[in-house]
């Protein structure tokens, strides 16, 4: 019981400091929001129906957002169980936040900063879609070989990273960095090509993935929502499994803690920051996969929106662990989902979600102005992540 | 002291919501039987100046004849299908998606929506199978494609160019080689040579070879150093006449005929006298894509009650494509070949001229 209630107490300090970077980050997003409505300025001279409108508008913003995001009565009028869709939607769009989060986590855990996840998630998508549209396969076998085709494409071009630090002592962030633009015009070159042209088509867009390759959606046609999700959170988990009861798992993170101690001790750091950065691109691929087999069915030239780069956001905020990469993931997809309908029901700007998350960062990336407003002692601000500077 | 601050602000945050709460639910009840009209924006952006803006004052323009518009714009292509669902659960009578990308999703919700109208800027409009090999596609009743014959409108270009070039040489570039842009260039490469075989002249288009489908392309559009270079490359070959198919990458064409001096510069999709005014100086005409007329044209036929599944095809007659005004450079045009341009509009819509 004792234990039990360590671990909470410790919890809720590590927790503390995400929760009220976000809060912050909220608030002044409302303000924003407020004063993004050309209303407002009209209304200087009497500061009571300013306020009021300013927290009117903020307030439909985010009430929106929850909407789009978790559960809307609007949509309740042919099936109750139709005001979950928004749910449904913040889970479509976490599914792949998830694994791309999952891969830049555990490369903190390893000492590496992985910028590489968006590059990664893009070759997992082009093998997941390849493999989707150019084989006939039966179900489930199909639906793997995909899958195994992400992953395999994937960890290769993370694993190459890896293997350049480990050989060369090239910086990861630089190389992640230059590997992306890589592979955004390698996507671009080969959406052009015969092979990937879909028929009749001009404009980069690939043939459509093989029915036999497409996730299971969970819920009937009325939800995008797929097994993508459950995916994630089942490989969240063996990540978790992976860095706190194997001897694989503690190489990472030793080499994470001090590589001098860990080459010391007997392990290969090569081989470690190798094999981490092979699994890294793996797990952003199959956030790839997820995406081209899950809800859009095809491989275009923006499949990766901004996945790979929220991915940096989405696992600083869980602060470099499984579990509170999947919860900020959820999170983020909640944002993601919400803020469509937030521009849809209000004049609100998709850019303010965007806005928002960016604050969350700023907000996170300094604990000392959090702890300075909210005058706070005792809340834990490291973070579990090794990643370290240019001297690392 | 803290206390106080935290069950404070949890206090005003219930009076927030609960006020907000209230707000949104008397807000809702006012829609009459107006027609409402949606526009689905690719990443662009309402404001890009080019496309997505066009869209939306064509829907603007159609709000005077009583349709109530909204538009909401993506950051990434995973937003075309959840914006689309959007649109049609909130009553959307019309829903039109601006640009190819979008298409995909169009197509699969007017096929899950058959009460909802749906149109499609750029693409036929046509469900062509689940693994998208079938041409041509099925028509799908409640989805309208969006289609220009710019080549029209470009012919007359090409003709203009010819007639106004000194040196005997135009010249055209694209984006990339798809059908929305080579339609141009064909077109304008064609309008050069009929007024070549009228005329008994031999001008020569550079950046366009109409046997082989293939010319000069950036390979995007968003490159300007590339767009300059071509442009740089053109003048120097002795082109005075430009007409760049890229978008906003013209600006870099009309930068070069401004400080070099040495040619004029046809605009694109838009007239960019209003667009661009900073270079009207060397703005010869613009090769006009009327995506603002056919989405007005869209909506007012949901109006009339005479929507149907047949393409619209944006051509002289309809205005859906059009040279623009010669505007400040009115002066320089000989008159008799702004009058020959004129009948050639004249002749293209009658048929007695093949722009293709």
């Amino acid at each position: 019981m004792n234990k039990f209630k360590k671990y909470i107490e410790e919890t809720s300090k590590s927790i503390a400091l995400p929760l009220l970077a976000f809060f912050l980050a909220i608030l002044s997003g409302g303000l924003l929001i407020a004063f993004s409505d050309p209303k407002i300025y009209k209304l200087w001279k009497s500061p009571l129906e300013f306020l009021g409108t300013g927290f009117a508008s903020a307030g439909h913003a985010y009430l929106a957002l929850i909407q789009g995001s978790i559960f809307d009565g609007n949509l309740t009028s042919k099936n109750f169980l139709l005001g979950f869709y928004p749910l449904s939607e913040t889970f479509v769009v976490a599914a792949p936040l998830i694994l791309t989060g999952l891969s830049v986590t555990l490369a903190f855990r390893a000492g590496l900063f992985n910028i590489g996840a968006q590059g990664q998630f893009i070759f997992g998508a082009i093998g997941a879609s390849y493999v989707g549209f150019h084989y006939n396969l039966p179900p489930v076998i199909h639906a793997l070989a995909a899958i195994l085709g992400a992953i395999v494409l994937a960890g290769l071009w993370g694993g190459l990273v890896g293997f350049l630090k480990a050989r060369t002592g090239a910086h990861e962030v630089i190389v992640t960095i230059m590997l992306n633009y890589i592979s955004v015009y390698f996507l671009l070159w080969l959406l052009s090509t015969q092979t990937f042209l879909r028929k009749g088509r001009q404009d980069p867009i690939a043939p459509p993935v093989n029915e036999n390759a497409r996730l299971p959606k969970l819920f009937g046609m009325d939800y995008r929502i797929n097994l993508g999700i459950f995916i994630a959170l089942g490989v969240a988990y063996l990540i978790h499994i992976l860095l706190s009861r194997t001897t694989w798992g503690f190489q990472f993170r030793s080499v994470g803690a001090n590589t001098l101690a860990a080459k010391t001790a007997g392990m290969s750091v090569p081989f470690v920051m190798t094999s981490v950065m092979v699994i890294c691109g793996a797990l952003a691929g199959l956030g790839g996969a997820v995406q081209v087999m899950g809800s859009e069915y095809a491989l275009t030239a923006g499949v990766a929106g901004s996945f790979g780069f929220d991915a940096i956001t989405v696992a600083l905020l869980g602060r470099a662990k499984p579990l509170g990469t999947v919860l900020a993931a959820l999170l983020f997809g909640a944002l993601r989902a919400g803020g469509l309908t937030m521009q849809a029901n209000t004049t609100t700007p998709i850019d303010i979600v965007l806005v928002i998350q960016a604050l969350v960062v700023l907000f996170i990336a300094a604990p000392a102005m959090v702890r300075a407003i909210f005058k706070l002692k005792n809340v834990k601000s490291g973070t579990d992540m090794a990643a370290k500077g240019w001297n690392g | 002291m803290k206390k106080s601050f935290v069950t404070g602000s949890i206090k005003a945050i219930a009076a927030v919501a609960a006020l907000t709460l209230l707000a949104s639910c008397s807000s809702s009840s006012d829609s009459a039987a107006k027609v409402k009209a949606c526009l689905a924006l690719d990443t662009g952006g309402v404001d890009d100046k080019s496309f997505n803006a066009s869209a939306w004052a064509g829907a603007q323009a159609a709000e005077a004849a009583g349709a109530e518009v909204k538009y909401l714009a993506a950051t990434s292509d995973a937003d075309y299908a959840p914006n689309i669902k959007k649109l049609v659960d909130e009553g959307c009578n019309i829903v039109i998606g601006v640009g190819f990308l979008i298409n995909g999703a169009i197509v699969e919700a007017a096929k899950a929506n058959p009460d909802t109208k749906f149109a499609i800027v750029d693409q036929d409009g046509k469900d062509h199978g689940p693994a998208g090999d079938q041409y041509p596609g099925a028509v799908i009743d409640n989805l309208q494609g969006i289609e220009f014959a710019t080549n029209q409108a470009a012919f007359q270009a090409g003709y203009l160019a010819a007639g106004y070039s000194k040196t005997g040489k135009v010249a055209t570039y694209g984006g990339l080689n798809i059908p929305p842009v080579s339609i141009f260039m064909d077109g304008f490469a064609r309008g050069v040579a009929y007024y070549n075989t009228v005329k008994g002249k031999k001008v020569v288009v550079l950046g366009w070879d109409v046997a082989k489908k293939d010319g000069t392309f950036v390979g995007g559009f968003s490159d300007q150093a590339k767009a300059l270079q071509i442009s740089k490359n053109f003048e120097q070959q002795g082109a005075d006449v430009i007409f760049p198919v890229a978008g906003g990458l013209g600006a870099a064409t009309a930068n070069q005929s401004m400080t070099g001096g040495k040619s004029v510069t046809i605009w694109v999709d838009s007239d960019g006298f209003v667009q661009a005014p900073q270079f009207a100086s060397v703005l010869l005409t613009s090769v006009v894509k009327g995506v603002g007329t056919s989405v007005t044209a869209a909506i007012q036929s949901v109006i009339d009650g005479t929507f149907s599944a047949t393409n619209y095809l944006g051509t002289l007659e309809n205005q859906g494509t059009f040279l623009a005004p010669y505007h400040d450079l009115e002066s320089t045009v000989d008159a008799a070949l702004a009058a020959e341009v004129e009948q050639l509009g004249a002749d293209i819509t009658s048929g007695k001229v093949a722009v293709s």
